[in-house]
């Protein structure tokens, strides 16, 4: 068993009080910070652990905290994303659910190291029980004197207000939530400038993953190395909470070091494959990754590793499919989800999307081309030159479809069906 | 028109905000909570509440998968058509349903109950194939347990 | 200057230009749907990307978001950009319905363009195209929205750039929509730039919908006539009628965009009712006949009662040629006049505000744009010159103050502070705010002018607080600016603004001062007139028996609806020269039919003082629509062009005059000094910015405005309406719906003491008539004032000028009869 962090309080079907929160050690760092008034000091020990945003893109968290100028104006805003609508990826609300005052804590130090004056909490409409057992701690918080004026009597006033979207997986797009907190239509919005520099309201605005914040109140109680060496790999900082989802015994969430083999957390922690199934194929990181073929079964699960192999770790939220899944009706799926989710800003993602749909559809429909494969493979090269990340996103299971099975799709071309319809 | 009472206290909740707008969501929803619905009224009635232009409500209003711009049924079904559902269910969700409920995807039963929506990936894939009713997660789900969900809101609406 | 190469060419452009912008400079035009001067760059579209080979990010790149750097080498024909560009074309058009054939866009449109320059014309999509329903926009534009490519220009315009709230874009993904929350007629004055600025065909203009493709069309440039910004317009004529206006491009005056006022109201050129042949005695007759006659008769009055019982009166709306042939004629014949104006207190307002206009102090609309602070004064800019608002919308959008002092309810697409004051208070506003910006006396430096006189004690302390507080903002400002109208102010008004905004300069800054004028041509009225030359002096004369025959030349006579100036009836002789059907034309002895700037051009001098060009569009005559009675164009052969008789106004008053004028605007530099340059040089395309004198307006010696009696005395303010009001293009058809119903307004407190509420039926009784018109109440009007819509329904020239003082005992309330 490997050593639980963000899961210390996890019980099955029980949310953590403040007492249990605190009894692990809860909001002993928040204190501490306050009393030394060290906002410095967190945002370096950040820095030093190498803690990488979990909410995709992979980005220090430690380096984001810093880019906030010390002169820059007030207010200033850290957002929580806990917007999760990446497909197979439900890590959040599991560690919404397990721990809340975690997450609260990580919100407040992030506020602290930037001295902003308000944390936002932006979460998906399905997550509604997450959202009111958010609100239901904070007031909790607020009572036992976390939140508020004069926060510990440090002077440090700080509030956390939970905001409901509306439902849209774009939503979870920086500039786009930024944009979705205004009350504005959710599409995103090019850099520069910067959230950090002109974000909500157009002032300072810091962004993170509920993941990311949960790791914060850990990094600044135990110091920056203790994070680093609960890597298994030296590139890796950390634990990693692994959502695996589709052809295992026990999909569910499990807290492993970074770096932790693939074969490992599907044989050792989700149970294996089901019954009669092998393993052909894995998206290592939710919907925006690229399929991850069974050679690369024992690869490090972190973030370095899974770069080398030409693939991204994304939110870690692993969907497993087995020898009898078809991989182009997966990406079918995919697409379809991608079409509907695009914001309809730019080109290539409101309508290139559908297009590749549709061949796609005529595919496993039984009605493909072969002429369909060269253009599938030039338009997801093309969705790259989206306006934002949510194309690319949707270019990379596509990009390994056509480079690693391409001849499941030709299959499908040559019988004029799907071949694994027969199989289920 | 919203009853005075909550009326007052979504103004009082305005009010408080550093930003009217930035509660635009909420007001929606609160609005689609009474009406069942986001009627034309009720955009109306947001951009009053809120200094915004219809619209503008609408504009937002017509973005967001929850907020309904046409009349729903008492119990909105959202079903998850997302891979990991997709792939877990013997057949789709949301053929299933539709066959229960008698309706194609979009549409209301006759009697008012139900509507049924498909959707993205509803965050339960730890418990696919999985479902929301009225936001309520469902899940994993077999054609008997669909059954008996169905049942059990027929006899409460 | 940053230096780069594109497509093997050297170019330097300022830091911050886009690439797509750079390449403009050499004349490369990269493809772009989304991208637009006017509304910046988005990247939405992705057309316009190119190849970066050198420069911080190589590859594929949008040239529309991407800044210029030193040293950078782009590449726009580069295989993979190529390829790119192409497939978003492709993308684009798998939902496009490709109703080319029937769609009015076909032959100009940017989307059918780039598809064939970008090589894409296979359909290689295997699904279902979407579609949407159309709204009904009203009866200007066109909704097509299947053809949208989802560019979010028309958003960005209408809600961005022009303020208006009701166009946006709902849902999502493939399914975004653009059009309004309900159908219905689009709110803004500007909602014609929708079809201007929509690549492909889902706005389009109605009223001229089916009419013809481009390349059918006569086109030319135009200078719109509609009031005196005098924007830059296309017109396109197409079997002798004139089919559609756009805006064309001016980079000083009207941007890229223009009014709907401006594109829609040409009907009059094509009206059936226009004048094409000559009359005389109420008998038709060729067109020379007439003119003879019409030499014949006026030469008998000159000669049985002296020169002096002949007046000749024209308008600011004649092109400048016209204006100097009237007024040649006037100096040959020594004739009376040339009557240009209605009133003599507009004609002062305005030719103050010539002599005024320093050509240090003049602004561009482009240049107001840069102000940081404006005042606004006596102006309705909405109803007067609908382009202004816009110019101050964007002024504002980068952070400008923008205050009003006028007694009308003005209404702004942007957020702007308004102080409702009466037209006495005007001058006095100015001179308080003035003295704020001066800020405290200094030795040596020339105060502002009429400072003898104390502040107004019947103008509200909080209202002068007010002003002061601007005045002190203005004193902070970078570039103060004073916008003045001269419609409803005396001349001391526009001699104040324009000394205000002189000192406001001396302090260093380049502030500025822009005009208002009533009229296209009422800065070259005001040249070519003195202050006796307004109807209002005529009249006298004319009542008096001294004046026996007038000359009106394409003149608008202040006439109550489509009646006769009454001071009219008793002349001996009426000569009218027009292409309007007016009533003078109607009631004319002899009409000789003039032509329109549509088929003889001509010079409008505009309210900054530049002369530009119109150019003719087509040689005229009936259209084909009504020649061949709504069916196919009749089948019989002659040369003459049917209805194509009328002779420009400038050759039948050269006529009348006995001489021939070979060059036209040769002959004007005699006429005033400030014309000269029209005699040595050829005429720039671009038009003209006069040289105008730079001394300062005499306005020391004002006398004290004589104060309002507070609830015995009411100022009468003549409002004009962005439709309806104007000579031209009330009498468009496709105009009529977006009319104002038009009201008589008073002040909530007036109407409480006067007894009047709104909707009542309300009688005014002034010198010139009554005028009777339904009653409206606001608090946005200034107290003490009451306006009058310039409408044809109400008798409006009753109150013989823009603002006249009148008593309350002469407002009444019509009582509503008895029901029995
Ligand atoms: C289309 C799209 C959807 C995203 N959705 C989420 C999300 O649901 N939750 C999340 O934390 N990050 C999401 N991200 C990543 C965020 O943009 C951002 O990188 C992240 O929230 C920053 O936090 P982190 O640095 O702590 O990971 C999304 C990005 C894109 C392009
Ligand atoms: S890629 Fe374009 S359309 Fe897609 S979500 Fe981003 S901005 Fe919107
Ligand atoms: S309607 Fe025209 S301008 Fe508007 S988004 Fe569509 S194509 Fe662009
Ligand atoms: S603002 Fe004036 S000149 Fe410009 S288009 Fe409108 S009416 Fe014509
Ligand atoms: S013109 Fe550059 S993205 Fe549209």
């Amino acid at each position: 068993m490997y050593p639980q962090v963000l899961f210390q309080n996890r019980q099955p079907d029980r949310t953590a009080t403040i007492k249990t929160y605190r009894a692990g050690g809860g909001y002993r760092a928040l204190a501490d910070v306050l009393q030394q008034n060290a906002a410095a000091r967190v945002r370096q020990v950040l820095l030093d652990a190498a803690l990488l945003g979990r909410g995709g893109a992979a980005f220090p968290a430690g380096v984001k905290l810093s880019t906030v100028a010390e002169d820059a104006p007030y207010p200033r805003y850290v957002v929580c994303n806990a917007d999760e609508m990446e497909p197979g990826t439900f890590k959040d609300r599991v560690l919404i659910f397990a721990d809340p005052h975690q997450l609260i804590e990580g919100l407040i130090l992030a506020g602290f190291a930037v001295h902003a004056e308000t944390g936002i909490i932006f979460i998906r409409p399905e997550y509604e029980g997450a959202a009111a057992i958010l609100e239901r701690e904070v007031r909790v918080a607020e009572k036992a004197g976390y939140l508020g004026k004069d926060i510990l009597g440090s002077g440090f006033d700080y509030r956390i207000v939970v905001h409901r979207s509306g439902g849209r997986y774009i939503c979870g797009e920086v500039t786009a939530q930024i944009n979705a907190l205004q009350g504005k239509r959710p599409n995103p919005l090019q850099p520069p400038p910067y959230p950090t520099e002109k974000g909500l309201w157009q002032k300072p605005t810091v962004l993170q993953n509920v993941e990311t914040l949960c790791c914060m109140p850990h990094i600044v109680a135990k110091g920056a190395d203790w994070f680093k060496n609960l890597s298994l790999t030296p590139s890796g900082a950390g634990t990693k909470i692994f959502g695996i989802s589709g052809r295992v015994q026990q999909p569910g969430c499990y807290e492993l070091p970074m770096g932790v083999p693939l074969s490992e957390i599907i044989e050792d922690h989700a149970g294996g494959m089901i019954p009669g199934s092998e393993f052909k194929a894995c998206l290592p990181g939710g919907a925006s990754t690229g399929f991850l073929p069974a050679r690369h079964y024992h690869i490090p699960m972190d973030f370095e590793a899974l770069k080398k192999a030409g693939n991204r770790l994304g939110t870690g939220a692993i969907m497993v499919f087995d020898h009898k899944t078809c991989l182009v009706g997966v990406t079918l799926n995919l697409m379809e989800f991608f079409a509907r989710e695009s914001c309809g800003w730019c080109t290539p993602c409101r309508e290139g999307l559908p297009f590749i749909r549709e061949l796609l559809y005529e595919i496993e429909s039984g009605r493909g081309k072969p002429e369909y494969v060269p253009m599938l493979q030039e338009m997801s090269r093309h969705l790259w030159h989206a306006y934002c990340a949510f194309a690319p996103g949707a270019a990379a299971p596509l990009a390994s479809l056509l480079d690693e099975f391409e001849d499941e799709i030709q299959d499908h071309i040559k019988r004029k069906a799907c071949p694994f319809s027969a199989l289920t | 028109m919203l009853p005075k009472t909550r009326k007052k206290a979504l103004q009082k909740e305005i009010a408080a905000a550093e930003h009217a707008r930035e509660l635009v969501v909420d007001v929606l929803m609160a609005l689609q909570a009474h009406y069942g619905h986001v009627t034309d009224e009720a955009v109306f009635e947001a951009a009053d509440l809120l200094g915004m232009t219809p619209m503008e409500i609408e504009e937002v209003a017509t973005f967001y998968t929850f907020i309904y711009r046409r009349p729903v049924g008492k119990y909105v079904i959202h079903v998850c058509d997302s891979v990991i559902c997709w792939m877990e269910s013997e057949r789709p969700l949301l053929e299933v349903l539709c066959e229960k409920l008698g309706i194609a995807p979009g549409e209301t039963t006759a009697d008012g109950l139900f509507t049924l929506l498909p959707v993205c990936c509803i965050g339960y894939c730890d418990r696919a194939p999985a479902m929301l009713i009225n936001r309520k997660a469902y899940g994993p789900l077999t054609e008997n347990k669909i059954d008996r969900i169905l049942t059990g809101l027929r006899q409460e609406g | 200057m940053l230096k780069l190469t594109i497509d093997n060419q050297p170019v330097a452009v300022p830091a911050g230009t886009k690439v797509i912008a750079a390449a403009e400079k050499l004349g490369i035009m990269i493809p772009r749907f989304c991208y637009h001067p006017a509304l910046g760059s988005v990247g939405a579209c992705r057309v316009c990307a190119v190849s970066v080979l050198k420069g911080p990010r190589t590859g594929i790149q949008m040239s529309c978001m991407l800044d210029v750097e030193d040293g950078m080498v782009v590449a726009t024909g580069d295989p993979a950009a190529v390829a790119f560009r192409r497939q978003v074309i492709e993308w684009l058009m798998a939902n496009h319905p490709h109703d080319c054939p029937v769609c009015d866009e076909g032959g100009h449109c940017l989307l059918q363009d780039l598809t064939v320059s970008g090589g894409h014309g296979r359909r290689r999509f295997p699904g279902k195209k979407r579609t949407h329903r159309d709204q009904q926009l009203g009866p200007l534009i066109q909704h097509e929205m299947n053809r949208c490519i989802q560019c979010y220009r028309c958003v960005r315009f209408y809600r961005e750039f022009a303020g208006y709230p009701d166009l946006g874009v709902t849902g999502i993904a493939a399914r975004v929509y653009f059009g309004r929350f309900r159908e219905g007629t689009l709110e803004s004055p500007f909602a014609g730039n929708l079809i201007d600025i929509c690549p492909t065909g889902v706005f389009t203009d109605k009223p001229s919908r089916y009419k013809g493709r481009r390349w059918d069309f006569q086109r030319s440039p135009s200078i719109c006539i509609h009031c005196s910004l005098g924007c830059h317009t296309t017109v396109s004529a197409r079997y002798r009628e004139i089919v559609r206006i756009e805006a064309r491009f001016s980079p000083t005056v009207n941007g890229h965009f223009i009014c709907d006022r401006g594109r829609y109201g040409f009907a009059y050129a094509n009206a059936p009712e226009r004048p094409r042949q000559g009359r005389i005695d109420g008998e038709t007759q060729p067109v020379s006949t007439a003119l003879d006659a019409a030499l014949e008769r006026l030469t008998t009055v000159s000669r049985t009662h002296g020169p002096d019982a002949v007046a000749c009166i024209g308008s600011a709306r004649s092109s400048l040629e016209t204006l100097g042939a009237l007024k040649r004629l006037c100096e040959r014949r020594s004739w009376r006049g040339p009557f240009l104006w209605p009133d003599a207190q507009t004609a002062r307002a305005v030719q103050t505000a010539a002599a005024c206009l320093a050509p240090e102090l003049r602004l561009s609309m482009k240049e107001l744009e840069d102000a940081d602070f404006i005042l606004v004064v006596g102006a309705d800019p909405v109803n007067e010159a609908p382009m202004l608002a816009l110019a101050l919308r964007q002024a504002q959008r980068q952070g400008a103050t923008i205050a009003v002092c006028d007694p009308r309810p003005v209404a702004l697409p942007f957020a702007f502070e308004h102080l409702a004051l009466a037209p006495p208070f005007l001058a006095d506003a100015i001179r308080i705010f003035a003295r704020a910006a001066a800020g405290p006396p200094q030795a040596g430096v020339r105060a502002s002018g009429g400072d003898a006189h104390p502040p107004d004690p019947n103008m509200p302390p909080a209202v002068q607080a007010r002003l002061a507080a601007m005045g002190a903002t203005a004193r902070t400002c970078r570039r103060p600016v004073i916008v003045c109208g001269t419609q409803i102010v005396n001349s001391r008004t526009v001699a104040r603004a324009a000394d205000t905004a002189r000192m406001l300069k001396s302090a260093d800054k380049p502030a500025g001062l822009f005009f208002v004028l009533p009229g296209a041509n009422a800065f070259a009225a005001a040249l070519l007139s003195d202050e006796n030359g307004a109807f209002n002096t005529l009249q006298a004369g004319i009542a008096d028996g001294h004046v026996k025959a007038v000359l009106a030349v394409e003149s608008d006579l202040p006439a109550a609806g489509e009646g006769l100036a009454p001071a009219l009836k008793s002349l001996d002789l009426l000569v009218v020269c027009d292409y309007l059907n007016t009533a003078a034309a109607r009631a004319a002895d002899i009409l000789v039919p003039t032509r329109s700037v549509f088929e003889e051009g001509g010079i409008f001098i505009n309210q900054t003082g530049c002369a530009q060009r119109a150019a003719p569009v087509h040689v005229g005559g009936t259209p084909v629509a009504q020649t061949g009675g709504g069916d196919h164009p009749p089948r019989t052969f002659e040369r003459s062009i049917p209805g194509a008789e009328a002779l420009s106004a400038v050759q039948a008053l050269d006529r009348l005059a006995g001489t021939e004028t070979a060059d036209p605007p040769a002959a004007l530099a005699d006429l005033h000094p400030v014309l000269a340059p029209f005699a040595s040089r050829k005429w720039p395309d671009e038009g003209q910015l006069l040289d105008l004198s730079s001394e300062a307006a005499p306005s020391a010696d004002w006398p004290p405005e004589e104060p309002p009696a507070a609830g015995k005395t009411f100022e009468l303010v003549v409002r004009e309406r962005t439709f309806g009001s104007e000579a031209l293009s009330q009498r468009a058809d496709c105009l009529r719906p977006l009319e104002k119903a038009p009201r008589i307004l008073v002040h909530s407190d007036d109407a409480a003491r006067l007894g009047i509420a709104a909707g009542d039926r309300v009688a005014l009784t002034c010198a010139g008539g009554v005028i009777e018109g339904t009653a409206d109440v606001r608090n946005t009007v200034a107290a003490g004032v009451v306006i009058v819509d310039r409408h044809r329904e109400l008798n409006w020239p009753a109150a013989g000028a823009g603002w006249v003082r009148i008593e309350a005992k002469q407002i009444h309330k019509i009582e509503k009869e008895r029901e029995r």
